[in-house]
């Protein structure tokens, strides 16, 4: 079938000079808040930045091998890797129990999700805080009850996953909400036909609810993989200074701060966050492609 | 398909590159062509002054003085507390971003970089009209940081100055049956209380001493320069902390670190909050901190000494140059881009007049910037004994804080790994602590190189 080309008549033009108008709001606070300042990131990339944005000096790529050749460039990259390890799969894998189950007709499923959602209301730093009197090794909480003496924050080896835990926490909320929007997409009918068939409950959840939720499942990964790629809050909130761990868990973005912002160096910062930008964006195209293949399309 | 994968890139990089939205560049509020001629009773513009602090405890204190200014000029003052480490980060956006503060702090960290590129008011022309202000009347080292070196002009006005002590817990003394620390202390005495609190204490989690790396103008600096080590030279081009006299002086450090609260303890819980708790016998603190450990629970069990001071010549006395103790000075400076300079002029003005000047030592606040108006402060306190603060000034040395021009890139390094944290994991051996300081050598000197 071919589609021919036609003009569009002035009812049409005006409806699109109202759409235009209608998305406008986003458009410009995209370009102010995002876009501009991408390009002058990039641009600012290649200068030695002088104190308050004035004075800058252009060094070429000195800023990005001057990075490369820095070992604790890769180890941020490594323990930022970790952490969406931790955070990504757990994340999801928990929030999916909980959607599936709260999905259903039972008493009390609101309380629930309510509560289940409760960490995405708080503000993160609070959070944080919270958690690392929870995890300190003297008066926490976490030791006292277990009777333990576990350096959870600032034994080098175990800080990223307590870390992790944190990340989980405080995001299955947020997942298992679109989870159960996409729960709710799906007919009814798959099921009564599956129950009718002699299906298990554990084999509508593996072959009707998996396949079906592919979707949803897809758009948090991606989102949730950009999003732990920048995290910086909880390691900047929970990880005094002078912890001895703060090496094996500080991530890319709180590199970043630290040279735009505490040693006022934005050049180098600029030039660390394009780095990152290229790296999510290779793994954006990776998931892209993988798309066609991993999720089931009606 | 195409333009999804677009779309879905665009969004990818804006997420993290939004992070860096703040930065840009503006080159609006220029300083330096103030008016030459300034009326200091022309009637005010503004109703209400902004001032941004980072000391929550010295809050009250400064709001009192504050309003007894807005009854004779009219003027509401609103002061906001943002913790010290986002101070400067604000601050710094606010000075690019034109979003600044009327009135607020300087410190020794920063000051240079601010005063080069013309982001404070100058002071100058108001100094010279104002009769209640005379620099002369000031701490010198203080009026010295805040003057720019080219050009002779003040950008601040001093609002105190503080000094360090020990601090230590009666109780924690009484229950392990170890005498009081005093004036005659040397660094060898605190260790010894330290390794015998520290001991006797195990089984009830109780450390002699606590001291974090970050505890560096309130702790380490002090025993370096005792020693004869300067951690900045007196031309701010150098450091001797990788000289003998220097690792003698962290060699005391170290063997103090070896009888107090290890390194992950410490930077987990922090040394005021181990001191509060009960679990730190002794730590050392400077002038700034009174107020929160006077207003503590267990207030009664905590005394003062003058800071200890380390015999080099081995005579059994404090000889001139034995006992230092840091000193720095805030001062109060005020934006250039400000809507009404003559309104926050006359606020900075009273804070630093006799009268004000006094009132802060009076209620508390901090010891003063102004010579020779800190004796209220001693009795601010009721049943707690701070002279310890003051006759550390008369019967030792002062040294003013290290600065640079760029302090927090190189004292920010000294306390991670590959500076001085690698040292105070491992307390026990002398050659971690000898090699920290070649490396912190190294740090120091590369740094001011990059200035």
């Amino acid at each position: 079938m071919k589609k021919q080309k036609q003009k569009m008549s002035i009812a049409q033009k005006k409806e699109a000079i109202w759409s235009y108008f209608f998305v406008a709001p986003t458009i410009i606070g995209l370009v102010v808040l995002n876009i501009y300042p991408i390009f002058n990131t990039i641009y600012q990339s290649f200068f030695k930045t002088g104190d308050f944005g004035r004075g800058n000096i252009f060094i070429g790529i000195d800023n990005y091998t001057k990075l490369l050749g820095n070992a604790e460039i890769w180890q941020a990259f490594w323990n930022t890797i970790k952490y969406a390890i931790i955070e990504v799969p757990f994340g999801i894998a928990i929030a999916l129990v909980l959607a599936v189950f709260l999905n259903k007709k039972l008493a009390g499923t609101s309380v629930f999700r309510t509560i289940f959602f409760l960490p995405m209301v708080c503000a993160p730093a609070a959070v944080a805080m919270v958690w690392k009197w929870l995890y300190n090794t003297q008066f926490g909480l976490l030791n006292n009850i277990f009777g333990t003496k576990i350096e959870w924050i600032s034994n080098p080896k175990i800080t990223w996953i307590s870390i992790g835990i944190i990340g989980v926490w405080s995001i299955i909320g947020y997942n298992m909400v679109l989870f159960i929007s996409g729960l709710q997409e799906i007919p009814g009918d798959y099921y009564e036909a599956a129950r009718i068939d002699g299906a298990s409950e554990i084999r509508q959840f593996f072959d009707i609810t998996i396949p079906l939720l592919s979707p949803t499942t897809f758009f948090i990964v991606q989102t949730r993989i950009i999003g732990a790629l920048t995290v910086f809050d909880l390691m900047f909130m929970v990880m005094d200074k002078t912890n001895a761990a703060l090496g094996k868990v500080q991530s890319v973005v709180y590199l970043f701060y630290q040279y735009s912002f505490t040693n006022g160096d934005k050049g180098t910062g600029a030039a660390l966050v394009v780095i990152l930008l290229v790296f999510i964006m290779v793994i954006t195209v990776i998931l892209q492609t993988a798309e066609k293949k991993l999720v089931y399309h009606n | 398909m195409k333009l999804k994968k677009i779309t879905a890139l665009m969004l990818a990089s804006a997420m993290a590159l939004s992070l860096t939205a703040c930065g840009g560049s503006s080159d609006s509020n220029s300083g330096s062509d103030t008016p030459a001629e300034v009326d200091l009773n022309a009637e005010y513009t503004v109703d209400e002054l902004t001032v941004n602090i980072w000391d929550n405890n010295q809050l009250d204190g400064l709001q009192q003085i504050a309003d007894k200014w807005t009854e004779t000029s009219g003027v509401k003052v609103k002061i906001n507390v943002v913790t010290w480490d986002n101070y400067w980060t604000l601050l710094e956006a606010g000075a690019q971003g034109g979003e600044m503060p009327d009135v607020f702090w300087m410190h020794s960290n920063t000051a240079q970089m601010y005063m080069e590129n013309d982001i404070l008011l100058n002071l100058d022309p108001y100094i010279e009209a104002d009769d209640t202000i005379d620099l002369n009347n000031y701490y010198e080292g203080i009026v010295d940081l805040y003057t720019r070196s080219d050009n002779g002009v003040h950008y601040a006005i001093p609002k105190d100055h503080d000094t360090i002590a020990l601090l230590y817990n009666k109780a924690l003394f009484d229950k392990y049956e170890v005498a009081y620390p005093d004036d005659t202390w040397t660094w060898e005495d605190v260790y010894e209380a330290a390794a015998k609190i520290s001991e006797a204490g195990k089984a009830d989690g109780v450390y002699g001493y606590a001291c974090n790396v970050s505890n560096n103008q309130d702790g380490w600096y002090n025993i370096v320069y005792d020693y004869g080590g300067q951690i900045i030279t007196d031309d701010h081009k150098g450091t001797t902390i990788g000289s003998e006299e220097g690792k003698a002086g962290m060699e005391m450090v170290r063997k103090l670190l070896s009888v107090g609260a290890p390194q992950t303890v410490v930077a987990e819980t922090g040394t005021d909050s181990l001191f509060q708790s009960g679990l730190a016998a002794m730590i050392t603190q400077g002038s700034w901190m009174i107020n929160s450990f006077y207003t503590a629970e267990h207030s009664a069990d905590y005394a003062w000494a003058m800071i200890p001071y380390a015999d080099v010549n081995g005579n059994g006395a404090c000889d001139e140059g034995e006992r230092y103790s840091a000193y720095n000075g805030l001062g109060w400076a005020a934006n250039a881009g400000t809507k009404d300079p003559n309104a926050a002029y006359s606020l900075i003005s009273y804070f630093c007049s006799a009268e004000g000047q006094e009132m802060q030592s009076e209620l508390g606040v901090t010891m003063a910037g102004m010579i020779g108006k800190s004796d209220a402060f001693a009795n601010a306190f009721e049943g707690m004994d701070v002279s310890a603060f003051i006759r550390a000034e008369e019967e030792g040395d002062l040294f003013f804080r290290p600065y640079t021009r760029k302090t927090t890139v190189w004292e920010d390094a000294l306390q991670q790994a590959g500076g001085f944290l690698d040292a105070w994991q491992n307390p026990d051996d002398p050659a971690v602590m000898s090699q920290a300081c070649d490396n912190a050598q190294k740090i120091i000197d590369d740094a001011i190189a990059a200035e």
